[in-house]
């Protein structure tokens, strides 16, 4: 296996990965979405009736939005997530009771008039877990208006619901061969390459931005331009384009060796249990 | 209403990018190069912004 990373920051992966065949990296899209988890508020405790200030003005808690809507909009919001700081909370030694290991509680009191954004939030103990994002708005307050919130996060994954899938946009796509139909398939220095109608040859440039889309086949056809014998555009099933994001809440390198590490683990369980079969049979 | 906090199709957290786009649009900019310049690329993200309608300032008085 031969892996090209094109680019790697905190919330962007792109790596071109080769000698693999697509249910590998499948596997690795799968689980990427829907395994890797993260911090998310799951319950928003909203307080009721009148807030005072210091100075005994009275606040009415409502706002314009629906009390669900607010509590939806918050639980979008990414939490910084370091993956092995936390673990699930029916996992954890404190017994699904809530600790700093699987909880995190963000306190929001905000008085109008006023728009409540995201860095609003203000988590109780560690400031490190303030969140980054600080300017998505959640609601805008008017006179006399105010929120009073307590919002608890904790870990969960995207097989559950999107707010805790830390990986967004995640796909793969198979890396482009161009050839000609009768052409000597194992000569590589031919094999790939754009047709130049005008020069009669295969330039190769940016083969990865192939989309695959048969357009210059079509088009050559067309115009009787291209070359003979006919040339060809397909993928390649053992080579790949990986690319995904993250929202923000976990490092896009930390989530796809999270993904990684869970899918061996998987495979370890699996052959654990094959090994049992041996036994039973025997 | 308000903006959304996340891209409806890909996911992308697009609403702390709404003051800016809408400032500069409504300063005269062309929206093309300021989606561009805030970083968004899909044509998901894009129109979450081109279609958006901020109500929530009509709907305030009505708690």
């Amino acid at each position: 296996m031969i892996l090209t990373v094109r680019e790697l920051t905190d919330r962007r992966c792109s790596f071109v990965v080769e000698g693999t065949s697509p249910d590998v990296v499948n596997a690795i899209r799968r689980t990427l979405i829907s395994e890797v988890p993260k911090m998310a508020i799951d319950e928003v405790e909203f307080h009721m009736g009148p807030i005072r200030d210091e100075q005994g003005n009275e606040y009415d808690s409502s706002s314009a939005l629906f009390d669900e809507i607010i509590a939806h909009r918050m639980a979008l919001v990414p939490i910084p997530t370091v993956l092995k700081d936390f673990t699930f909370r029916d996992q954890c030694e404190c017994e699904g009771s809530g600790c700093p290991h699987c909880t995190i509680i963000y306190v929001m009191n905000k008085k109008g008039p006023c728009t409540v954004f995201s860095g609003d939030l203000q988590p109780l103990g560690d400031v490190t877990l303030r969140v980054k994002e600080e300017l998505i708005p959640i609601v805008k307050l008017k006179e006399k208006q105010a929120l009073l919130v307590y919002a608890t996060a904790i870990l969960g994954t995207g097989k559950d619901h999107a707010k805790w899938q830390p990986v967004t946009v995640c796909g793969y796509k198979y890396f482009p061969k161009l050839y000609l139909s009768s052409m000597n398939h194992k000569d590589p220095e031919n094999r790939y390459g754009i047709w130049d109608a005008e020069d009669k040859k295969f330039i190769v440039e940016n083969l990865d931005h192939v989309d695959l889309c048969h357009k210059c086949v079509q088009t050559l056809e067309a115009n009787n331009a291209g070359p003979e014998p006919k040339f060809d555009v397909a993928g390649r099933d053992d080579k790949f384009i990986f690319s995904f994001e993250t929202d923000g809440s976990v490092k896009a390198k930390d989530a796809l060796e999270y993904a990684l590490t869970l899918l061996a683990g998987k495979y370890d369980e699996f052959r654990d249990q094959i090994s049992g079969l041996d036994k039973k049979k025997s | 209403m308000i903006i959304p906090v996340r891209c409806f199709t890909c996911g992308k957290v697009i609403g702390q990018l709404y003051d800016e786009f809408n400032l500069r649009v409504q300063g005269g900019e062309d929206a093309k190069k300021v989606l561009d310049e805030l970083g968004l690329e899909r044509y998901c993200c894009r129109r979450m912004f081109l279609t958006h309608v901020d109500l929530i300032d009509q709907i305030m008085p009505y708690s």
